[in-house]
């Protein structure tokens, strides 16, 4: 992937527990956990597990399993995401949150952790499966979703956005400019970078 | 100096924005040597010294009445520019008393502030304003503090939150920025908000920057100059409106090279907050033309000497690459290749 020497783009490290915490969450973007996201000697054991299998007929509860593993399924990320918001509305200090999955999917959950009051210290993210971008036209604040071309169209304005690797935790998105403000029409050729 | 203010000065469509003599040698000129690369320049923010925009707390010129217009058309257009997280609140209020105490301290003919208890009366002459409230009740304002004091100030503010080690800019003023997008950035930290600058951060500069404002002591505020190159005096270059000025970079020539092409200057101030903690950033924007620039024969020669050798990825990273050689061309002829003092002065007490 190319680099355009942005430091605002975020760096990821496999999951390992931290052992400062006192219960462990967690959220997995899919129906099992991607080995690539997973430090050597990881446990899942010792995690509360949250998993997304986009199906309707399910109820999320909580599934202990031969292995001494819990899981708890939902039907898809919003469904999980409001069940954080209420959980971490009655969480005590000591929880750690851990994420896995997409860029968009890990920086909702910080956003959602954010908001709930939880430091940067106490959550862990791991990129695993699709790279995959969301992008804020910085120019008429749509998000283009699963972007991953150098450059794409704005649903909304229009503009052929330049993706640049300047990142918000806040918007959980790249920014996009606009690549031919300067001279109208000279758009480069879009390149595949983010599959 | 009696401030003569031009208020139909405009900073878009016609642009009539010009410098007087007397602000040509007010205009803090960014660069004390031949050779620009970047550092951590932060030097005590006290009265005197090599530029005259430092002998006051918050500077106030010619420009004050067109740059609050300015700004509150900008606001209109685009509400969002004014955004403070909501646990930024004593910061608001310590940033309302910083400007109004400072202003009416400095420019006694243009702004007083009368305090009875937490009752205060404010008075703006030159935008016409009387205003008394009740200090910490937002309600007693048209508009929350933050705001509505910075709408009486030329140049952006950013507010910075200290926590964790770090600073986090958790809240801002922002409508005469350097293509920085305030809306996108909000809730950064340190080093997250400088993520596009190149070579500073292995330069060790962000780390070093960043370790001295988390110290940064109430009483004892810091200065820096910082700069880039703007077509046209335009006060609005935001990402958010690249689509409407990119053009204008594309529309330098030659011939008009000396009026088109300005040195934008950021007096950059920062303040540590008393009741808050937080860390006040302001953001002090002044332009000048090639040409304006060039009557002062050392800015001339040392402005030439900078852009000819500029180093390539700060030249890309200040999107100069369409204009930077015609702008030496117009320098080259001015500059005869005579040692310059060091610093920034102007060595001149008229013009
Ligand atoms: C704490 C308040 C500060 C804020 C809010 C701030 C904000 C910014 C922003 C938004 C940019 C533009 C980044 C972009 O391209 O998107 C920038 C550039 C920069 N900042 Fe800061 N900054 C602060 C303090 C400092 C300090 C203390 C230094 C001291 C070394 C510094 C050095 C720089 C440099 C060297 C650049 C590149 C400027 C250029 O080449 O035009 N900043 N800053």
């Amino acid at each position: 992937m190319s680099d355009q020497g942005i430091k605002s783009r975020p760096k990821y490290a496999p999951l390992e527990l931290d052992p400062a915490g006192r219960h462990h969450l967690l959220l997995v973007e899919g129906p099992a956990l991607p080995a690539e996201a997973l430090a050597e000697g990881f446990e899942p054991a010792a995690f509360e597990t949250w998993t997304v299998v986009n199906r309707s007929a399910l109820l999320p509860v909580q599934v202990v399993d031969a292995q001494g593993e819990s899981v708890r399924p939902f039907r898809a990320k919003g469904h999980l995401f409001s069940a954080l918001e209420e959980r971490l509305a009655r969480e005590t200090m000591g929880l750690r949150l851990y994420a896995t999955g997409s860029e968009p999917f890990l920086w909702d959950v910080a956003r959602i952790a954010d908001a709930a009051g939880m430091s940067r210290q106490e959550i862990r993210l791991a990129q695993a499966g699709s790279k995959a971008r969301r992008v804020f036209c910085v120019h008429c604040r749509t998000y283009g979703e699963g972007v991953t071309t150098s450059i794409f169209t704005c649903g909304g304005c229009g503009a052929s956005l330049f993706v640049r690797d300047h990142f918000s935790r806040r918007h959980a998105a790249y920014m996009g400019v606009q690549v031919d403000a300067e001279v109208p029409g000279a758009v480069p050729d879009a390149e595949e970078l983010y599959a | 100096m009696t401030l003569q203010f031009k208020p139909n000065e405009t900073f878009r469509r016609d642009f009539t924005y010009r410098n007087s003599s007397a602000a040509i040698l007010h205009f803090p000129f960014p660069f004390p040597e031949d050779q620009y690369m970047y550092s951590v320049n932060i030097e005590p923010h006290v009265k005197g010294g090599a530029s005259p925009a430092y002998d006051h707390v918050f500077d106030v010129d010619e420009h004050y009445v067109a740059e609050c217009r300015e700004r509150a058309q900008v606001l209109a257009e685009d509400p969002k520019r004014c955004q403070v997280l909501p646990h930024m609140m004593a910061a608001q209020w310590d940033t309302l008393e910083l400007l109004m105490e400072n202003l009416a301290a400095d420019y006694p003919a243009h702004f007083s502030l009368t305090k009875a208890g937490d009752l205060w009366t404010w008075i703006n002459r030159p935008l016409g304003l009387h205003q008394s409230f009740t200090f910490g009740k937002a309600e007693t304002l048209p508009c929350p503090p933050f705001e509505y004091i910075t709408r009486q100030a030329q140049g952006d503010f950013t507010l910075q939150d200290q926590r964790e080690d770090n600073l986090y800019v958790d809240g801002g003023m922002v409508t005469t920025q350097a293509d920085w997008s305030f809306e996108f950035d909000i809730g950064m930290s340190f080093h997250e908000w400088h993520g596009p600058v190149p070579l500073a951060h292995e330069k060790g500069v962000f780390d070093r920057a960043l370790k001295y404002l988390l110290r940064l002591q109430y009483g004892a505020p810091v200065r820096r100059l910082n700069w880039t190159m703007t077509i046209n005096p335009r006060l609005d270059t935001s990402p958010e409106n690249y689509p409407v000025w990119g053009p204008d970079k594309a529309s330098v020539t030659p011939e008009n090279v000396g009026q088109k092409v300005h040195l934008r200057v950021e007096l950059q101030t920062l303040y540590r907050l008393p009741r808050s903690n937080a860390i006040l950033f302001g953001i002090r924007c002044y332009l000048a033309s090639l040409e304006e620039v060039a009557r002062v024969p050392k800015w001339g020669k040392r402005l030439h000497r900078v852009l000819r050798d500029l180093h390539p990825d700060i030249e890309a990273y200040k999107g100069l690459p369409r204009f930077r050689q015609m702008a030496v061309d117009y320098l080259a002829p001015l500059d005869d290749g005579a040692e310059l003092s060091k610093g920034i002065q102007s060595e001149l007490t008229a013009l």
